[in-house]
């Protein structure tokens, strides 16, 4: 008896600490992801795979698949960061198969460049137009934004808004870290282009 | 009559080392052995030596002897469960009986409440006990490491050994302020006296206590609680006067919860008390989580409307269960949204002021809309960069 009391006690009890642990684990995710992507060693990986990355790009004449110039780099440097990101987050692992997507749309597309071409002849784009107005006016306001937000972080389209605010927590952090590295790493290559030389990096120092 | 406290049931042996820490586990299992010896010697007048003395062998010798009280073992699991949290509040727990409402058990009540601590509030309220317990001291000799304080055992057993006699006679006995109700039933926690020297301080002042220990306990009688509990607290400096002295069984617990719920962090309370519905089901935790969902509502503005004070167990199919749920699962979905967005307020510049998730989400979309351009940019600038740099990516790869 006094044990069947006991119980429901201890288990509220056991229940309650597994919540605040799990909240707990959740605020320290959190907190450690911006540490993590704070920390001088994680910009220095970084800036160490990107340029890997970026002597692969210059290398690689542009004939090839990949688009030219600066989207080459971009591209890159955001795979570098999918990388060092350790595929933990949704950000990052759909950035990371987002070049093979692209290659199997661009199949696609070519299968279907054909077909679209007899069909659009023929179809007026009015509905088209109609639809997208309707669908952006009967949102409400926020759930508006937390689409676009959704779009503007990889891989979080269809997310529902926790986790997208979730993958935007990491994101910005990620991509504070990728500007300061690139920052660094733009000025050190212009300083030693400048100086024409062939002299070895300095270690990377975090931009005032 | 103190036979049947100790001896009343050859029970298997307190198990406690799974759920005490371990002082207090070896404490209760030195308690055991040592009350079967004392059972006989001492009177019944004396229940704070026989307790004492048992303490004392219990707290010196780790036995982990068959215990005679399985009733108080049952009384004493119990404790064990509500009162693990409760370790800070030894202070003001005083040595108060577990006494079930068959027998007479909760002897072992006090040692579960941190006796260190518990020896610095009864030395107070112990030494005017002390030109009676005289026999007691001699006993309570051995009682090195349980506490300084031999008043501590002489008290709890005082306290604990209360059992079949009228609580009137002991309090008297004891020299206790407030004689009330005879009520042999005495819960632990409540003895943990909050604040005055009135009859009924039942809430302890642990808010864990509240919450987890009310809903079981809510038979026990209280009155006697709050007598022994002033009469503990006379000395006690620690006591929490902000729990308040009711003098009513119920409406108290969920006052009191409330005042905690509304004192402590918002997200944790309310979830443990949605937990606690949950489980419990019983009003109280229902009063709770009312009680936390009223809070929550005026604090976040919900449409949920608040419930009606709730004032005895049978309160309980007040709100439906089903709706119960929704709004826990939907107050759970807001909370984890809403400390999401707090994390992102830190993260994002100028998002301290701006109040409301729709102008927030705007500052976040601009600032990552923002940082991608800067990486654009930046980009363009490694590309130009990149070309006139070839003939020197050897010379500047190595340290990499």
């Amino acid at each position: 008896m006094a044990s069947m009391v006991t119980n429901p006690v201890t288990n509220a009890n056991s229940d309650r600490t597994k919540r605040k642990k799990k909240k707990s684990m959740i605020m320290e995710d959190n907190h450690q992801s911006h540490a993590r992507w704070k920390s001088e060693a994680q910009q220095q990986i970084y800036s160490s795979k990107l340029l890997q990355a970026l002597s692969q790009v210059s290398l690689n004449t542009p004939s090839s698949s990949a688009p030219r110039g600066g989207r080459a780099v971009r591209e890159a440097a955001d795979r570098a960061l999918a990388v060092a990101a350790k595929g933990r987050t949704r950000w990052s692992r759909a950035i990371l198969t987002s070049r093979l997507k692209l290659k199997f749309r661009k199949q696609k597309r070519q299968r279907g460049a054909a077909v679209a071409a007899v069909t659009r002849s023929s179809c007026s784009k009015k509905p088209r137009f109609s639809v997208s107005k309707l669908k952006s006016k009967s949102l409400p306001a926020v759930q508006r934004k937390v689409k676009v937000l959704g779009r503007l972080v990889p891989g979080c389209r269809k997310q529902p808004l926790p986790i997208i605010l979730e993958e935007a927590t990491d994101y910005i952090a990620a991509l504070e870290m990728q500007v300061r590295a690139m920052t660094t790493l733009a000025e050190l290559l212009s300083g030693s282009g400048a100086a024409s030389s062939g002299s070895a990096l300095p270690p990377q120092s975090p931009p005032p | 009559m103190e036979n049947q406290f100790f001896l009343g049931d050859q029970g298997p042996p307190l198990d406690f080392g799974q759920s005490l820490s371990s002082p207090l586990s070896t404490a209760w299992q030195s308690l055991s052995s040592p009350m079967e010896i004392q059972a006989t010697e001492l009177n019944s007048t004396d229940y704070g030596l026989q307790f004492e003395s048992a303490l004392s062998s219990m707290v010196s010798s780790p036995v982990a002897s068959n215990s005679n009280l399985s009733n108080e073992s049952f009384m004493i699991r119990e404790l064990i469960g509500k009162l693990g949290s409760i370790g800070g509040n030894s202070g003001e727990i005083s040595p108060q009986p577990l006494i079930a409402n068959s027998t007479n058990t909760s002897c072992y009540s006090t040692p579960l409440n941190s006796p260190p601590k518990l020896s610095l509030p009864l030395n107070t309220l112990v030494k005017e006990k002390l030109p009676r317990l005289g026999k007691s001291m001699g006993m309570n000799s051995s009682v090195t490491d349980f506490s300084a304080d031999p008043g501590f055992a002489e008290r709890a057993a005082k306290f604990s050994c209360f059992g079949s006699k009228s609580f009137n006679g002991r309090t008297s006995q004891l020299g206790l302020n407030d004689t009330s109700s005879p009520s042999p039933s005495l819960s632990p926690y409540r003895s943990n006296p909050l604040s005055s020297n009135r009859k009924i301080p039942r809430v302890s002042s642990s808010p864990s206590l509240n919450a987890m220990v009310i809903e079981p306990l809510q038979d026990r009688s209280e009155l006697s609680h709050s007598q022994e509990e002033s009469s503990i607290t006379n000395g006690d400096p620690s006591l929490k006067p902000s729990k308040g002295t009711n003098s009513r069984k119920r409406k108290t617990v969920p006052k009191a919860k409330t005042n905690e719920i509304s004192t402590s962090p918002s997200t944790n309370a309310p979830k443990g008390t949605e937990s606690n519905e949950k489980r419990c089901k019983s009003t109280e935790s229902n009063g709770n989580q009312n009680d936390s969902i009223k809070t929550e509502d005026d604090a976040k503005g919900n449409t949920k409307p608040p419930e009606p004070p709730k004032d005895y167990i049978h309160v309980r199919a007040r709100r439906g269960q089903a709706t119960d749920s929704h709004s826990l699962a939907e107050r759970v979905r807001r909370e984890k949204i809403s400390e999401r967005m707090k994390l992102l307020q830190n993260i994002v510049p100028g998002c301290n002021k701006v109040t409301g998730k729709a102008l927030m989400l705007d500052e976040i979309i601009n600032y990552v809309q923002s940082l991608q351009r800067q990486v654009e940019f930046l980009s363009m600038k490694l590309a130009s960069v990149n070309t006139r740099l070839d003939f020197n990516m050897d010379g500047l790869m190595p340290k990499e």
